[in-house]
């Protein structure tokens, strides 16, 4: 059926590569069947070694640009023609019906007979690329020549719990491993002192798609996210309880330890990994704090990220938290913007003014300042850092007071570092910013991408579930080759 | 109502086909057919072509002809062409269909491609030598020279080809094959199986030492009731000397009332139990925790399990006016369930519902994952995608139905005062939409959200189902699963590969179509209920099943491991009216299950049990049986993570705290740190099997976690009471307690060492911790 170099064209290239010849395309899709074979040997092989230990650090399936993801999540869903994606079109037709031409939308809450919005926003072109951004994000924009802009973002959801689980997950139901969880499964752990996929939710208050679509779903448990909560104590169970201390505890371990060992079959790599996690624990219990503690940080710093000042500081720690975590081997961090209720989030039904002005002050300055202080450390190559929502918002109004609906046609996020070529803008959507008309990536192209520059190939990265070998991806997605 | 971007994607392009079919894909598919699906695009763009093949006229080699057919022609036709041209097909190509005498003489779009004896006149040919536009097969190298000059023959022979009437499903070479698969065979009785040596229960060979009894009664205590064995029931059972004291022990476990608690675990984790909607809202189902008490209640009785399912598909057909059928059909409401404002799509919804009610039918009851065939054929099984509609058609009527119990004068105080309240929201719903400014909406709005929590709780419900004929959905093959593309109409029927062919459609006027289904899924000659059920059992005593998938008895599935003793389980458990304790009580009084070490392996407790030895441990279990769910005190920054933190009202009677685990709250937007930690089930989707995995946040919740500390302080105490200062029998205590067992010598020493200085509870705690503890051998 196929040869063995079909085979390894698989395995050598992108999977999707738009330069092919229809003949390579057929062959290499017909012989993805043993491709898959191979890869799910290569699965098992895994799984054997990870049996003893399944957080040991991996090799990446294939090269890799990036070790650490940073996902800075603008939840509700950021606006994209108030922010990377300026229409003059849509302020020229501002209160009008929109044209039939630009075709149909399905929203939440909008309705046929609403008029479109203009932007009250204006857009200059920043840095050597001459990248246009809004001015609600001046520090940002101050970093574009490291970003790449995606303008042409789409998702199968107009619904908050759905499009957030897809946007994680790839699914749009829940229950499905988020990408944290992927690539810890795929990749392992770097730092013994600290959880490896860690979330930091906005203490405002919870989302749609609750705890769920951060989970690892269909994984073992070892490769769900830990929750970091506000405050400075923010890994749950790492701090010992109030009338023990760590000299007792250390000798409670010892104790342990000791009567675990007597009755130890040597032979059973269970109780030996279960020894060894009691290790690290207590080495994360007396590591983690120290890394976590901010007080040791200079000034400076904490000025770069508006650490100390309102409205940035919860974002600004937040974001230097997850520079500290990368520099302490974690794999992927979630920061999150936006919680409670919709106008706490950037879910702006009602004033889209009032709230974007309001959440791009809160993350502009941290979100920048994390960006630069990446570069400046060296991280910023072997860190991907993706912004964006679960969607964009509609170029319809919802309300008089100028708000905009949810929208999944077309929306913009953006990705910097980890070996992401910034500076350029990539796909578009039509004149008004209705759908994604050119270059349409789907959030399982994003995933795809971000596997990509990890190490990891979406084929290969499979876990069986029911019978079924599962993905991250879905479908296939392909790799944004303009970025990579 | 899809707009035209996704309607119609670009020709050839793979973007186009993905994100197409995406919009169809609201439900989980495998990678492996998904890659497949969408290599199919360039199929279907290549092949446009038409091959056409001419029967010939039936002359004297014709028996030479239709063998030469046979043996060269149709496994060639099977192999290559099918896929696109014949009813396995997605979409036929072309409008070519290959796969009997009929259509190949219809032909394509393309007109005529074998000219009868005339091959090189015949398209087909050229399609195959690629010599012309057509090249076939589109997505692989050219055929062999050999095959081609087979093909060259056959035409010249004149097409001879002896299939002559459409094929049905069961003619499929799928189908054929696929009903040799074990799974489909008939179970083979009993009486034609010798009684499995494995189930003899006393030791056969030099494996099967028969294992001490302190360590065999920790096993069976835990497998069969999921707590720990007291020190006194220990001690009893080894001071027995009589030949039957196990069997005493174990039916004395199979008539506690905690062994119906320890059971139903494994079946809420298959059904996806849970008592919230999911999704944003994460309704709370009034009343889904007596679902939880039917199970149990069930299992305890020893209710035949082929009345279990009926009960739980059809309760309400069967008996609409008993509670105990109503409560059982609550079944059918344990999925997730997305609800959210604005501009609901009624019919995507309700498609969503029937989605996933039809999905768990196949992994919890048939052991098979028909939910792939949602938008296609099955890939990877003989599941057709009429067959996934057919299947779903069984519940096209099903509707919730929420049974209050309360007297109408207690429903109209309840309406009342419920009114009263959605009366005000509405008024501060006014003002908020008339505010004019952030603060004050949010004020509002906060509000509103406050006088929502105050609304009077839900009265006593059954959240059950009934039919609703009116509604019924009307049921069709939806091309690619989208619930607008409706094709051919279906009526509920059960899966082609597991009846005969002359099994008719139910008709369209029957008014209890679940209770056919349940009727087809627990009768006797049906090969998988009993099979997978029994299968179950042995994974709840000996860690892994018979068939290691426990939710997968399909082609892709594992094989069993032991065919023959599989099916004599199954075979004795439906000759014994399905009852399922005289099998638990078989597989543990088993040489195979009485052996040392514990076959296959060590198994580490689930996150219930150990939450339950803990209580049972240090004298807090509160034995209580069923009634409403208990919430307990957790993290309030967990909390605070839910879209209404009010959702988590912890239960005021703090005994209730001490529960076992089943009664605790199965909520889908907020699993208890110590159960996500030790793999307990994420709520979504059935979950055949625990996974026991080891990690650094599991050491932590189990040394600073607060329950684990918590309940070591209590451990201490109880130490104390028990045995005031003497450390001797302090420590000779906690060891039997907490082990089961006296500490050794050497154990001894080291306790004493360590509690000179160090207080009881920190010993207590590292009990807990242990892997002895923490595993049953």
């Amino acid at each position: 059926m196929c040869d063995d170099t079909a085979v390894g064209q698989i395995f050598n290239l992108p999977h999707e590569k738009p330069t092919r010849t229809r003949r390579e395309f057929v062959r290499e899709a017909y012989c993805g069947f043993s491709g898959l074979a191979l890869a799910s040997l290569l699965h098992d092989e895994q799984l054997l070694a990870a049996s003893s230990n399944p957080l040991a650090a991996k090799h990446p399936q294939v090269e890799a640009k990036a070790k650490s993801v940073i996902f800075l999540f603008m939840a509700g869903g950021p606006s994209h023609v108030e922010t990377f994606d300026p229409k003059p079109l849509l302020n020229k037709l501002n209160g009008q019906k929109r044209p039939e031409e630009f075709g149909e939308a399905k929203y939440q809450f909008v309705h046929t007979d609403a008029r479109l919005l203009g932007t009250k926003r204006t857009f200059r072109k920043h840095g050597e690329s001459g990248i246009e951004v809004s001015d609600l994000f001046p520090h940002t924009a101050r970093c574009i020549d490291d970003i790449a802009v995606l303008r042409s973002c789409h998702g199968d959801s107009v619904v908050h719990s759905a499009a957030q689980y897809e946007l994680f997950s790839g699914r749009v139901v829940p229950g499905f491993p988020s990408m944290g969880s992927w690539l810890l499964y795929g990749l392992g752990a770097e730092s013994k002192s600290l959880p490896s996929y860690v979330v930091m939710p906005d203490p405002k208050g919870a989302l749609e798609a609750g705890q769920p679509m951060y989970a690892h779903g269909i994984l073992p448990a070892v490769y769900q996210p830990t929750m970091f909560r506000p405050g400075d104590r923010p890994v749950l169970n790492l701090d010992l309880p109030k009338q023990v201390t760590p000299q007792q505890r250390r000798r409670t371990l010892q104790f342990l330890r000791s009567l675990n060992e007597s009755s130890l079959d040597p032979a059973d790599e269970e109780f030996s990994a279960r020894i060894n996690a009691y290790d690290v624990a207590f080495r994360m219990q007396t590591e983690a704090p120290e890394v976590l503690d901010l007080s040791r940080e200079p000034q400076e710093t904490l000025d770069l990220y508006g650490i100390g000042s309102e409205p940035t500081n919860d974002y600004g720690r937040r974001c230097l938290f997850a520079r500290k975590l990368v520099e302490n081997g974690v794999r992927f961090t979630c920061v999150v913007s936006g919680g409670g209720p919709g106008n706490m989030q950037w879910d702006a039904h009602g004033d889209i003014e009032e709230n974007h002005l309001r959440k791009a002050a809160e993350t502009d300055r941290p979100v920048a300042g994390l960006l630069k202080d990446l570069k400046r450390r060296g991280l910023l190559d072997s860190t991907l850092v993706l912004w964006g929502g679960e969607f964009g918002r509609s170029p319809d109004a919802q309300s008089a007071t100028g708000g905009r609906d949810h929208h999944n046609l077309g929306f913009s996020m953006w990705m910097a570092g980890g070996g992401i070529r910034g500076g350029q803008v990539v796909g578009a959507t039509d004149a008004i910013g209705l759908k994604a008309i050119e270059k349409p990536y789907h959030f399982r192209d994003i995933h795809t991408t971000i596997l990509h520059q990890l190490g990891l190939d979406q084929h290969q990265l499979t876990y069986p579930h029911l019978g079924r070998n599962e993905r991250l991806t879905f479908l296939e997605g392909r790799v944004i080759e303009e970025i990579v | 109502m899809l707009n035209r971007f996704f309607h119609r994607p670009p020709r050839c392009s793979f973007q186009g086909l993905t994100m197409f079919a995406s919009r169809s894909a609201i439900y989980p598919c495998s990678g492996e057919c998904q890659l497949r699906r969408s290599i199919k695009w360039p199929v279907t763009t290549f092949v446009m072509l038409t091959v056409l093949l001419v029967a010939s006229i039936a002359d004297a080699q014709e028996s030479k002809g239709v063998r030469f057919f046979r043996e060269k022609i149709e496994p060639v036709l099977k192999a290559q062409c099918y896929s696109c041209h014949s009813r396995q097909a997605d979409e036929v190509q072309g409008g070519l269909r290959l796969d009997f005498k009929a259509a190949v003489l219809r032909g394509g779009d393309r007109g005529p491609a074998v000219v009868a004896g005339k091959s090189g006149e015949s398209l087909l040919i050229q399609a195959i030598r690629h010599e012309g536009d057509l090249v076939m097969p589109p997505k692989k190298p050219t055929l062999s020279d050999k095959i081609i000059a087979d093909f060259v023959k056959w035409v010249e022979m004149g097409a001879p080809d002896p299939r002559d009437r459409e094929p049905t499903d069961a003619d499929d070479s799928k189908f054929e094959e696929a009903r040799k698969h074990w799974a489909f065979q008939p179970i083979r009785r009993m009486g034609t199986l010798a009684r499995p040596a494995v189930l003899n229960d006393e030791g056969t060979g030099k494996s099967a030492h028969p294992t001490d009894k302190g360590t065999l009664i920790r096993r069976v205590t835990f497998d069969l009731i999921g707590l720990p064995p007291t020190p006194e029931a220990i001690e009893a059972f080894v001071d027995d000397e009589s030949a039957d004291a196990y069997e005493k022990v174990v039916d004395r476990l199979l008539d506690s009332r905690h062994f119906g608690e320890k059971a139903a675990q494994q079946w809420l984790d298959v059904v996806r139990f849970a008592e919230t909607e999911g999704y944003e809202y994460d309704r709370h189902i009034p009343g889904a925790w007596r679902y939880r008490d039917y199970v149990i209640d069930s299992f305890n009785k020893d209710k035949p399990f082929d009345q279990f399912l009926t009960e739980q598909l059809a309760g309400d057909e069967i008996e609409p006016e008993n509670r105990e059928c109503l409560t059982a059909s609550i079944f059918h409401r344990l999925g997730p369930v997305r609800r959210n404002a604005g501009n609901t799509d009624i019919a995507l919804s309700r498609n969503e519902v029937l989605t996933e009610r039809t999905d768990i039918l196949g992994s919890a009851i048939m052991g098979l994952t028909v939910g792939c065939a949602r938008c296609h054929n099955h890939k990877l099984e003989p599941i057709t995608q009429k067959d996934y509609y057919r299947l779903q058609a069984y519940l096209a009527a099903t509707e919730e139905h929420n049974l209050v119990l309360a007297t109408p004068d207690e429903q109209a105080a309840w309406e009342a005062e419920t009114k009263t309240g959605k009366d005000e929201i509405a008024r501060v719903q006014k003002q908020a939409q008339a505010a004019n400014n952030a603060a004050e909406k949010d004020r509002l709005a906060r509000l509103i959200e406050d006088l929502e929590e105050k609304l009077p709780a839900p009265l006593p419900t059954i959240p059950s189902t009934h039919n609703d004929f009116a509604k019924r959905t009307a049921m069709h093959v939806l091309k690619r699963g989208v619930w607008e593309n409706k094709g051919e109409p279906v009526q509920p029927r059960p899966l082609s590969v597991l009846v005969t062919e002359d099994v008719a459609e139910l008709s369209p006027g029957e008014t209890q179509p679940r209770s056919q289904l349940a009727k087809w899924l627990t009768s006797a000659d049906h090969p998988l209920t009993a099979r997978v059920i029994v299968n179950r059992i042995w994974q709840q005593h000996f860690g892994v099943g018979l068939v290691k998938t426990a939710n997968d008895f399909g082609l892709k599935g594992e094989k069993p491991s032991d065919p023959e003793l599989l099916d004599w389980l199954a075979a004795s458990l439906i000759d014994n009216g399905w009852r399922l304790k005289p099998l638990h009580r078989l597989m543990v009084l088993s040489a195979a299950y009485k052996r040392e070490p514990r076959p296959p392996k060590s198994r580490r407790l689930s996150a219930e049990e150990i939450r339950d030895a803990m209580l049972a441990v240090s004298g807090r279990l509160n034995r209580k049986s069923g009634g409403p769910s208990v919430i307990v005190p957790v993290d309030p920054e967990l909390v605070g993570l839910l879209y209404k933190p009010s959702q988590w009202a912890i239960t005021a009677d703090v005994s209730e705290h001490d529960r076992r685990s089943i009664y605790l709250i199965a909520k889908r937007n907020l699993r208890l740190p110590f159960f996500e930690n030790l793999d307990a089930p994420a709520l979504q989707t059935s979950c055949a099997r625990r996974e026991s995995s080891t990690h650094p946040p599991q050491a932590l919740e189990l040394l600073n976690g607060s329950l684990a500390n918590d309940l070591a302080q209590a451990f201490a105490k109880r130490l104390e009471r028990e045995c005031g200062r003497d450390q001797d029998k302090t420590i000779d205590r906690a060891f039997r307690l907490a082990l089961g067992r006296a500490p050794t010598a050497n154990e001894l020493q080291r306790s004493s060492e360590f509690l000179r200085e160090q207080p009881l509870s920190e010993f207590s705690l590292a009990l807990f911790n242990l892997n002895e503890f923490l595993y049953v051998r």
